[in-house]
Protein backbone atom coordinates (compact mmCIF):
# COMPACT_ATOMS: atom_id res chain seq x y z
CA UNK A 1 0.00 0.00 0.00
CA UNK A 2 1.42 3.37 -0.96
CA UNK A 3 1.43 6.19 1.51
CA UNK A 4 2.52 9.78 1.76
CA UNK A 5 4.37 11.03 4.79
CA UNK A 6 5.13 14.37 6.40
CA UNK A 7 5.82 15.98 9.74
CA UNK A 8 3.09 17.45 11.92
CA UNK A 9 3.26 20.07 14.64
CA UNK A 10 0.96 20.08 17.66
CA UNK A 11 0.68 23.87 17.41
CA UNK A 12 0.33 24.98 13.79
CA UNK A 13 0.36 23.34 10.38
CA UNK A 14 -0.15 24.30 6.76
CA UNK A 15 -2.38 22.16 4.58
CA UNK A 16 -0.38 21.28 1.47
CA UNK A 17 -1.71 18.81 -1.07
CA UNK A 18 -4.22 17.75 1.59
CA UNK A 19 -1.42 16.88 4.02
CA UNK A 20 -0.46 18.72 7.17
CA UNK A 21 3.06 20.07 7.45
CA UNK A 22 4.62 22.46 10.00
CA UNK A 23 6.22 24.44 7.18
CA UNK A 24 7.63 24.24 3.66
CA UNK A 25 10.00 26.06 1.37
CA UNK A 26 9.91 26.35 -2.39
CA UNK A 27 13.05 27.59 -4.12
CA UNK A 28 16.18 28.98 -2.48
CA UNK A 29 15.98 31.41 0.41
CA UNK A 30 19.54 32.59 -0.12
CA UNK A 31 18.88 33.92 -3.61
CA UNK A 32 18.33 37.68 -3.79
CA UNK A 33 16.48 37.77 -7.09
CA UNK A 34 15.02 34.39 -7.80
CA UNK A 35 11.73 32.83 -6.76
CA UNK A 36 11.12 31.48 -3.31
CA UNK A 37 8.04 30.82 -1.19
CA UNK A 38 8.37 30.13 2.50
CA UNK A 39 5.53 28.99 4.75
CA UNK A 40 7.65 28.98 7.86
CA UNK A 41 7.28 26.95 11.05
CA UNK A 42 5.22 28.86 13.62
CA UNK A 43 6.74 28.54 17.10
CA UNK A 44 4.49 27.64 20.00
CA UNK A 45 3.11 30.89 21.40
CA UNK A 46 2.63 32.63 18.03
CA UNK A 47 -0.85 32.59 16.56
CA UNK A 48 -0.47 33.45 12.88
CA UNK A 49 1.23 31.95 9.84
CA UNK A 50 4.65 33.13 8.69
CA UNK A 51 4.46 33.71 4.94
CA UNK A 52 7.30 35.12 2.87
CA UNK A 53 8.07 34.89 -0.82
CA UNK A 54 9.31 36.43 -4.01
CA UNK A 55 6.58 35.89 -6.58
CA UNK A 56 6.62 36.09 -10.37
CA UNK A 57 4.02 35.93 -13.12
CA UNK A 58 3.73 33.22 -15.76
CA UNK A 59 6.14 35.16 -17.98
CA UNK A 60 8.76 35.17 -15.23
CA UNK A 61 8.31 38.89 -14.42
CA UNK A 62 8.86 39.91 -10.82
CA UNK A 63 5.57 40.84 -9.13
CA UNK A 64 5.97 41.24 -5.41
CA UNK A 65 8.03 40.23 -2.40
CA UNK A 66 6.41 39.32 0.90
CA UNK A 67 8.13 39.10 4.24
CA UNK A 68 6.24 37.94 7.33
CA UNK A 69 2.92 38.45 5.55
CA UNK A 70 3.72 42.03 4.49
CA UNK A 71 4.77 43.45 1.11
CA UNK A 72 8.35 44.68 1.08
CA UNK A 73 8.68 45.12 -2.72
CA UNK A 74 5.77 45.70 -5.03
CA UNK A 75 6.73 46.89 -8.52
CA UNK A 76 3.57 45.42 -10.05
CA UNK A 77 1.13 47.34 -7.84
CA UNK A 78 -0.46 44.37 -6.11
CA UNK A 79 -2.72 44.94 -3.14
CA UNK A 80 -2.77 43.03 0.10
CA UNK A 81 -6.23 42.62 1.63
CA UNK A 82 -6.47 41.49 5.22
CA UNK A 83 -9.53 39.76 6.56
CA UNK A 84 -10.44 37.95 9.72
CA UNK A 85 -8.18 34.90 9.79
CA UNK A 86 -5.91 35.76 6.89
CA UNK A 87 -5.06 37.84 3.84
CA UNK A 88 -5.19 37.74 0.07
CA UNK A 89 -2.77 39.16 -2.48
CA UNK A 90 -4.46 40.63 -5.54
CA UNK A 91 -2.86 41.48 -8.87
CA UNK A 92 -3.91 44.80 -10.53
CA UNK A 93 -5.76 42.69 -13.11
CA UNK A 94 -8.06 41.50 -10.31
CA UNK A 95 -6.63 38.00 -10.16
CA UNK A 96 -6.06 36.62 -6.66
CA UNK A 97 -2.45 35.49 -6.56
CA UNK A 98 -2.49 34.12 -3.07
CA UNK A 99 -5.09 33.43 -0.41
CA UNK A 100 -3.95 32.61 3.12
CA UNK A 101 -6.60 31.58 5.62
CA UNK A 102 -5.96 30.38 9.18
CA UNK A 103 -8.45 28.20 11.04
CA UNK A 104 -8.36 28.35 14.82
CA UNK A 105 -8.81 25.10 16.72
CA UNK A 106 -9.21 24.75 20.46
CA UNK A 107 -5.49 24.19 21.02
CA UNK A 108 -3.87 25.03 17.71
CA UNK A 109 -4.12 26.51 14.21
CA UNK A 110 -4.13 25.36 10.62
CA UNK A 111 -3.47 27.53 7.59
CA UNK A 112 -4.77 26.88 4.10
CA UNK A 113 -2.83 28.49 1.27
CA UNK A 114 -4.37 28.74 -2.17
CA UNK A 115 -2.91 30.27 -5.27
CA UNK A 116 -1.00 29.75 -8.47
CA UNK A 117 2.68 30.57 -8.01
CA UNK A 118 5.27 30.87 -10.78
CA UNK A 119 9.03 31.09 -10.46
CA UNK A 120 11.44 33.44 -12.23
CA UNK A 121 11.42 31.14 -15.28
CA UNK A 122 7.64 31.22 -15.47
CA UNK A 123 7.44 27.64 -14.28
CA UNK A 124 4.38 26.69 -12.22
CA UNK A 125 5.48 25.87 -8.65
CA UNK A 126 2.17 25.81 -6.80
CA UNK A 127 -1.41 25.34 -7.94
CA UNK A 128 -4.79 24.83 -6.29
CA UNK A 129 -5.56 21.29 -5.17
CA UNK A 130 -8.91 20.54 -3.52
CA UNK A 131 -8.78 22.63 -0.34
CA UNK A 132 -5.11 23.51 -0.44
CA UNK A 133 -2.21 23.81 -2.88
CA UNK A 134 -0.07 21.29 -4.63
CA UNK A 135 3.60 22.18 -4.78
CA UNK A 136 6.33 21.05 -7.14
CA UNK A 137 10.01 21.59 -7.83
CA UNK A 138 12.96 21.99 -5.49
CA UNK A 139 12.71 23.00 -1.87
CA UNK A 140 11.85 21.49 1.47
CA UNK A 141 8.36 20.01 1.75
CA UNK A 142 8.42 19.60 5.54
CA UNK A 143 10.35 21.97 7.79
CA UNK A 144 11.18 20.92 11.31
CA UNK A 145 12.16 24.35 12.63
CA UNK A 146 11.83 27.98 11.50
CA UNK A 147 13.99 28.97 8.52
CA UNK A 148 13.88 32.64 9.46
CA UNK B 1 2.47 -16.58 12.58
CA UNK B 2 5.82 -14.85 12.61
CA UNK B 3 5.43 -12.36 15.42
CA UNK B 4 8.81 -10.82 14.61
CA UNK B 5 7.23 -9.20 11.57
CA UNK B 6 4.76 -7.31 13.74
CA UNK B 7 5.84 -4.15 15.50
CA UNK B 8 4.52 -0.94 16.94
CA UNK B 9 1.64 -0.02 19.19
CA UNK B 10 -1.48 1.33 17.55
CA UNK B 11 -4.29 3.18 19.22
CA UNK B 12 -7.60 3.81 17.52
CA UNK B 13 -8.29 7.56 17.66
CA UNK B 14 -11.82 7.79 19.04
CA UNK B 15 -12.35 11.54 18.81
CA UNK B 16 -16.12 11.57 19.15
CA UNK B 17 -17.03 13.94 21.96
CA UNK B 18 -13.28 14.62 22.10
CA UNK B 19 -13.07 17.13 24.91
CA UNK B 20 -15.04 14.91 27.30
CA UNK B 21 -13.96 11.50 26.09
CA UNK B 22 -10.27 11.42 26.98
CA UNK B 23 -9.66 7.70 26.74
CA UNK B 24 -7.59 7.90 23.55
CA UNK B 25 -5.27 10.38 25.26
CA UNK B 26 -5.07 8.13 28.31
CA UNK B 27 -4.14 5.22 26.05
CA UNK B 28 -1.42 7.25 24.33
CA UNK B 29 0.17 7.97 27.71
CA UNK B 30 0.02 4.32 28.74
CA UNK B 31 1.23 3.12 25.35
CA UNK B 32 4.30 5.34 25.59
CA UNK B 33 5.37 3.41 28.66
CA UNK B 34 4.71 0.08 26.94
CA UNK B 35 6.55 1.30 23.83
CA UNK B 36 9.63 2.18 25.86
CA UNK B 37 9.76 -1.41 27.10
CA UNK B 38 9.27 -2.80 23.60
CA UNK B 39 11.53 -0.15 22.00
CA UNK B 40 8.89 0.77 19.47
CA UNK B 41 6.60 3.64 18.42
CA UNK B 42 3.09 4.70 19.34
CA UNK B 43 0.83 5.32 16.35
CA UNK B 44 -2.66 6.78 16.56
CA UNK B 45 -4.92 5.71 13.71
CA UNK B 46 -7.42 8.39 12.78
CA UNK B 47 -10.33 7.89 10.39
CA UNK B 48 -12.81 10.58 9.41
CA UNK B 49 -13.45 13.65 7.33
CA UNK B 50 -11.47 16.84 8.10
CA UNK B 51 -9.86 15.42 11.21
CA UNK B 52 -6.79 17.70 11.16
CA UNK B 53 -7.51 19.11 14.61
CA UNK B 54 -7.53 15.69 16.23
CA UNK B 55 -4.29 14.67 14.51
CA UNK B 56 -2.66 17.71 16.12
CA UNK B 57 -4.20 16.93 19.50
CA UNK B 58 -2.82 13.40 19.47
CA UNK B 59 0.66 14.73 18.67
CA UNK B 60 0.38 17.20 21.55
CA UNK B 61 -0.47 14.33 23.89
CA UNK B 62 2.45 12.10 22.94
CA UNK B 63 1.84 10.16 19.71
CA UNK B 64 5.02 9.39 17.75
CA UNK B 65 3.08 8.86 14.53
CA UNK B 66 -0.42 9.79 13.43
CA UNK B 67 -1.85 7.72 10.58
CA UNK B 68 -4.72 9.54 8.91
CA UNK B 69 -7.34 8.31 6.47
CA UNK B 70 -9.30 11.47 5.69
CA UNK B 71 -12.23 10.86 3.38
CA UNK B 72 -15.80 12.11 3.07
CA UNK B 73 -17.09 8.52 3.20
CA UNK B 74 -15.63 8.21 6.72
CA UNK B 75 -17.44 11.21 8.11
CA UNK B 76 -19.96 9.03 9.90
CA UNK B 77 -19.04 5.75 11.51
CA UNK B 78 -20.30 2.88 9.38
CA UNK B 79 -19.19 -0.40 10.77
CA UNK B 80 -18.61 -2.24 7.51
CA UNK B 81 -16.63 0.59 5.92
CA UNK B 82 -14.52 1.20 9.01
CA UNK B 83 -13.86 -2.52 9.53
CA UNK B 84 -12.77 -2.99 5.93
CA UNK B 85 -10.45 0.02 5.96
CA UNK B 86 -8.82 -0.73 9.31
CA UNK B 87 -8.46 -4.46 8.64
CA UNK B 88 -6.65 -3.57 5.41
CA UNK B 89 -4.31 -1.20 7.24
CA UNK B 90 -3.55 -3.78 9.93
CA UNK B 91 -2.73 -6.38 7.26
CA UNK B 92 -0.40 -3.92 5.56
CA UNK B 93 1.37 -2.27 8.50
CA UNK B 94 1.18 -5.20 10.98
CA UNK B 95 1.06 -3.54 14.41
CA UNK B 96 2.04 -5.72 17.34
CA UNK B 97 -0.53 -4.22 19.71
CA UNK B 98 -3.78 -2.42 18.88
CA UNK B 99 -5.76 -0.63 21.59
CA UNK B 100 -9.03 1.29 21.77
CA UNK B 101 -11.12 2.86 24.49
CA UNK B 102 -13.97 0.80 25.86
CA UNK B 103 -16.42 3.46 24.79
CA UNK B 104 -19.73 2.53 23.14
CA UNK B 105 -17.88 2.98 19.84
CA UNK B 106 -14.89 0.84 20.81
CA UNK B 107 -17.12 -1.85 22.24
CA UNK B 108 -18.96 -2.19 18.96
CA UNK B 109 -16.11 -1.69 16.52
CA UNK B 110 -13.19 -3.59 18.05
CA UNK B 111 -14.86 -7.01 18.41
CA UNK B 112 -15.89 -6.87 14.74
CA UNK B 113 -12.43 -5.82 13.74
CA UNK B 114 -10.77 -8.56 15.79
CA UNK B 115 -13.04 -11.15 14.20
CA UNK B 116 -12.24 -9.83 10.73
CA UNK B 117 -8.50 -9.86 11.39
CA UNK B 118 -8.64 -13.25 13.09
CA UNK B 119 -7.11 -12.34 16.43
CA UNK B 120 -8.22 -12.21 20.04
CA UNK B 121 -9.60 -9.26 21.98
CA UNK B 122 -9.67 -8.53 25.69
CA UNK B 123 -12.57 -6.25 26.55
CA UNK B 124 -12.79 -3.51 29.18
CA UNK B 125 -9.25 -3.94 30.45
CA UNK B 126 -8.29 -2.19 33.66
CA UNK B 127 -4.51 -2.72 33.39
CA UNK B 128 -1.93 -3.34 30.66
CA UNK B 129 1.66 -4.43 31.14
CA UNK B 130 4.42 -6.04 29.11
CA UNK B 131 5.55 -9.44 30.39
CA UNK B 132 9.31 -8.99 30.89
CA UNK B 133 10.11 -12.55 29.79
CA UNK B 134 7.89 -13.11 26.78
CA UNK B 135 7.35 -9.49 25.72
CA UNK B 136 3.64 -10.26 25.45
CA UNK B 137 1.00 -7.74 26.42
CA UNK B 138 -0.68 -8.75 29.67
CA UNK B 139 -4.26 -7.56 29.39
CA UNK B 140 -6.03 -7.47 32.75
CA UNK B 141 -9.74 -7.79 32.23
CA UNK B 142 -12.69 -8.42 34.57
CA UNK B 143 -14.05 -11.91 33.94
CA UNK B 144 -16.81 -14.23 35.12
CA UNK B 145 -19.30 -11.43 35.50
CA UNK B 146 -16.72 -9.22 37.11
CA UNK B 147 -15.92 -11.52 40.01
CA UNK B 148 -12.36 -12.14 38.85
CA UNK B 149 -9.62 -10.13 37.24
CA UNK B 150 -7.99 -12.25 34.55
CA UNK B 151 -4.56 -11.65 33.05
CA UNK B 152 -4.95 -12.47 29.39
CA UNK B 153 -2.20 -12.88 26.79
CA UNK B 154 -2.41 -13.43 23.05
CA UNK B 155 0.60 -15.62 22.24
CA UNK B 156 -0.37 -16.93 18.82
CA UNK B 157 -2.13 -14.13 16.98
CA UNK B 158 -1.40 -10.55 16.08
CA UNK B 159 -2.10 -7.83 16.78
CA UNK B 160 -2.74 -8.21 20.49
CA UNK B 161 -5.98 -6.28 20.82
CA UNK B 162 -7.67 -4.78 23.86
CA UNK B 163 -10.27 -2.21 24.74
CA UNK B 164 -9.48 -0.25 27.87
CA UNK B 165 -11.84 1.25 30.35
CA UNK B 166 -11.87 5.09 30.36
CA UNK B 167 -10.29 6.72 33.40
CA UNK B 168 -7.94 3.87 34.22
CA UNK B 169 -4.84 5.70 32.98
CA UNK B 170 -3.80 9.35 33.23
CA UNK B 171 -3.32 11.39 30.05
CA UNK B 172 -0.15 13.40 29.46
CA UNK B 173 -0.46 17.19 29.53
CA UNK B 174 -0.88 19.02 26.20
CA UNK B 175 2.51 19.90 24.71
CA UNK B 176 2.16 22.54 22.00
CA UNK B 177 5.83 22.21 21.01
CA UNK B 178 5.57 18.54 20.06
CA UNK B 179 6.29 17.30 16.54
CA UNK B 180 5.63 13.87 15.07
CA UNK B 181 5.35 12.00 11.80
CA UNK B 182 2.06 11.95 9.93
CA UNK B 183 1.31 9.17 7.46
CA UNK B 184 -1.47 9.19 4.87
CA UNK B 185 -2.04 5.67 3.45
CA UNK B 186 -3.56 5.59 -0.01
CA UNK B 187 -6.70 3.61 0.77
CA UNK B 188 -9.45 2.71 -1.67
CA UNK B 189 -12.68 3.41 0.17
CA UNK B 190 -16.04 2.04 -0.79
CA UNK B 191 -19.04 3.25 1.14
CA UNK B 192 -21.44 0.75 2.54
CA UNK B 193 -24.41 1.20 0.21
CA UNK B 194 -26.71 -0.74 2.49
CA UNK B 195 -26.68 1.99 5.11
CA UNK B 196 -27.19 5.68 4.49
CA UNK B 197 -26.77 8.02 7.43
CA UNK B 198 -29.14 10.92 7.01
CA UNK B 199 -28.21 12.81 10.16
CA UNK B 200 -26.79 12.23 13.59
CA UNK B 201 -27.40 14.07 16.81
CA UNK B 202 -25.97 13.79 20.27
CA UNK B 203 -28.06 12.20 22.98
CA UNK B 204 -29.44 14.86 25.30
CA UNK B 205 -27.97 14.22 28.71
CA UNK B 206 -28.09 16.05 31.97
CA UNK B 207 -25.08 17.99 33.14
CA UNK B 208 -23.75 15.12 35.21
CA UNK B 209 -19.98 15.46 35.63
CA UNK B 210 -19.31 12.63 38.01
CA UNK B 211 -15.66 12.47 36.98
CA UNK B 212 -15.00 16.01 38.25
CA UNK B 213 -17.09 15.90 41.44
CA UNK B 214 -15.07 16.15 44.69
CA UNK B 215 -17.72 14.09 46.46
CA UNK B 216 -19.65 11.20 44.99
CA UNK B 217 -22.58 9.55 46.74
CA UNK B 218 -23.31 6.19 45.18
CA UNK B 219 -26.29 3.96 45.72
CA UNK B 220 -27.05 0.34 45.00
CA UNK B 221 -29.86 -2.16 45.22
CA UNK B 222 -29.60 -2.19 49.03
CA UNK B 223 -31.51 1.10 49.09
CA UNK B 224 -34.56 -0.89 48.16
CA UNK B 225 -36.62 1.68 46.29
CA UNK B 226 -36.57 4.75 44.07
CA UNK B 227 -37.87 6.77 47.00
CA UNK B 228 -34.80 5.95 49.08
CA UNK B 229 -32.42 6.32 46.17
CA UNK B 230 -33.76 9.85 45.57
CA UNK B 231 -32.52 10.80 49.04
CA UNK B 232 -28.98 10.45 47.67
CA UNK B 233 -29.58 13.61 45.64
CA UNK B 234 -30.23 15.60 48.79
CA UNK B 235 -27.17 14.08 50.43
CA UNK B 236 -25.04 14.94 47.39
CA UNK B 237 -26.36 18.49 47.38
CA UNK B 238 -25.58 18.95 51.07
CA UNK B 239 -22.02 17.71 50.48
CA UNK B 240 -21.47 19.54 47.18
CA UNK B 241 -21.22 16.35 45.20
CA UNK B 242 -22.85 14.18 42.57
CA UNK B 243 -24.84 10.97 42.60
CA UNK B 244 -23.59 7.72 41.10
CA UNK B 245 -25.27 4.36 40.84
CA UNK B 246 -24.51 0.69 40.45
CA UNK B 247 -25.80 -1.35 37.53
CA UNK B 248 -28.65 -2.94 39.59
CA UNK B 249 -29.85 0.53 40.66
CA UNK B 250 -29.83 1.70 37.03
CA UNK B 251 -31.67 -1.45 35.95
CA UNK B 252 -34.30 -0.75 38.61
CA UNK B 253 -34.88 2.59 36.93
CA UNK B 254 -33.75 4.66 39.91
CA UNK B 255 -31.19 6.65 37.90
CA UNK B 256 -30.16 7.27 34.29
CA UNK B 257 -27.31 5.46 32.61
CA UNK B 258 -25.15 8.61 32.76
CA UNK B 259 -24.75 7.95 36.52
CA UNK B 260 -23.46 4.41 36.12
CA UNK B 261 -20.19 3.76 37.95
CA UNK B 262 -17.77 0.94 37.31
CA UNK B 263 -16.47 -1.22 34.55
CA UNK B 264 -19.18 -0.38 32.02
CA UNK B 265 -19.84 3.12 33.34
CA UNK B 266 -17.66 5.92 34.66
CA UNK B 267 -14.48 5.71 36.67
CA UNK B 268 -14.28 8.31 39.43
CA UNK B 269 -11.58 9.42 41.83
CA UNK B 270 -13.30 11.88 44.20
CA UNK B 271 -11.90 13.06 47.49
CA UNK B 272 -14.83 11.34 49.20
CA UNK B 273 -17.00 8.46 48.04
CA UNK B 274 -19.98 7.42 50.14
CA UNK B 275 -21.28 4.16 48.80
CA UNK B 276 -24.58 3.05 50.26
CA UNK B 277 -26.35 -0.24 49.75
CA UNK B 278 -23.73 -1.45 47.29
CA UNK B 279 -22.34 -4.95 47.70
CA UNK B 280 -18.98 -4.16 46.11
CA UNK B 281 -19.00 -6.35 43.00
CA UNK B 282 -15.72 -6.13 41.14
CA UNK B 283 -17.27 -4.49 38.09
CA UNK B 284 -18.38 -1.66 40.39
CA UNK B 285 -15.28 -1.30 42.57
CA UNK B 286 -12.92 -1.10 39.56
CA UNK B 287 -14.55 2.24 38.76
CA UNK B 288 -14.41 3.76 42.26
CA UNK B 289 -11.37 2.31 43.99
CA UNK B 290 -9.24 5.34 43.09
CA UNK B 291 -11.32 7.52 45.46
CA UNK B 292 -9.24 9.16 48.21
CA UNK B 293 -11.59 8.21 51.05
CA UNK B 294 -14.33 5.63 50.83
CA UNK B 295 -17.16 5.26 53.33
CA UNK B 296 -19.26 2.17 52.74
CA UNK B 297 -22.66 1.25 54.17
CA UNK B 298 -24.02 -2.27 53.93
CA UNK B 299 -25.97 -4.56 56.20
CA UNK B 300 -23.75 -7.56 55.36
CA UNK B 301 -20.48 -7.38 57.32
CA UNK B 302 -18.86 -9.66 54.74
CA UNK B 303 -19.84 -7.52 51.76
CA UNK B 304 -16.83 -7.08 49.44
CA UNK B 305 -17.31 -3.30 49.45
CA UNK B 306 -15.73 -3.15 52.91
CA UNK B 307 -12.45 -4.40 51.43
CA UNK B 308 -11.97 -1.07 49.61
CA UNK B 309 -13.53 1.10 52.33
CA UNK B 310 -11.61 3.35 54.71
CA UNK B 311 -14.64 3.44 56.99
CA UNK B 312 -17.37 0.81 57.01
CA UNK B 313 -20.81 1.08 58.59
CA UNK B 314 -22.68 -2.19 59.03
CA UNK B 315 -26.40 -1.56 59.05
CA UNK B 316 -29.52 -0.99 57.00
CA UNK B 317 -28.71 1.38 54.14
CA UNK B 318 -32.04 3.19 54.30
CA UNK B 319 -31.84 3.80 58.04
CA UNK B 320 -28.27 5.04 57.96
CA UNK B 321 -29.00 7.29 54.97
CA UNK B 322 -31.97 8.83 56.78
CA UNK B 323 -29.95 9.41 59.94
CA UNK B 324 -27.07 10.87 58.00
CA UNK B 325 -29.38 13.32 56.26
CA UNK B 326 -30.94 14.39 59.54
CA UNK B 327 -27.52 15.07 61.05
CA UNK B 328 -26.27 16.97 58.02
CA UNK B 329 -29.39 19.10 57.72
CA UNK B 330 -28.84 20.28 61.29
CA UNK B 331 -25.14 20.99 60.84
CA UNK B 332 -25.19 22.68 57.42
Amino acid sequence: MKHRESLISAHHNYLVDDMLTPGFLLGELSSREEFFFLADVVPSGESGPRISGRLFDREGRFLVELSGGEMVQNPSGCTLQSFSGGFRLIHPSGETLLNVNTHVFTNGFMTRIQGRLFDHNGKLRAEPSRESIKISGGGKPALEKPER
Amino acid sequence: MNERSYSGIWIFGDYRNYFQNRVTLQLIAKARGLARTLKTEVTVLLLGDHVHQYAMEYVAHGADVVMVVDHAALRHYQVETYTKVVAGLVAEYRPEIFLAGATPFGREFFPRLAKRIGTGLSADCVALEIDPESGLLIQTSPSFGGDLLADVVTPDHRPQMATVHPGVFEEQPHNGSAMARIVYPQVEIESDDRVQILRSRAEQKGKVRLEDAPVVVAGGRGLGSREHFDKLFELAELLGGEVGATRPAIRSGWAGNERLLGQTGKSVKPKLLITIGTSGALQYTTGVQGSETIIAVNRDPDAPVFKIADLGLVGDARTILTLLLEKLRKRL
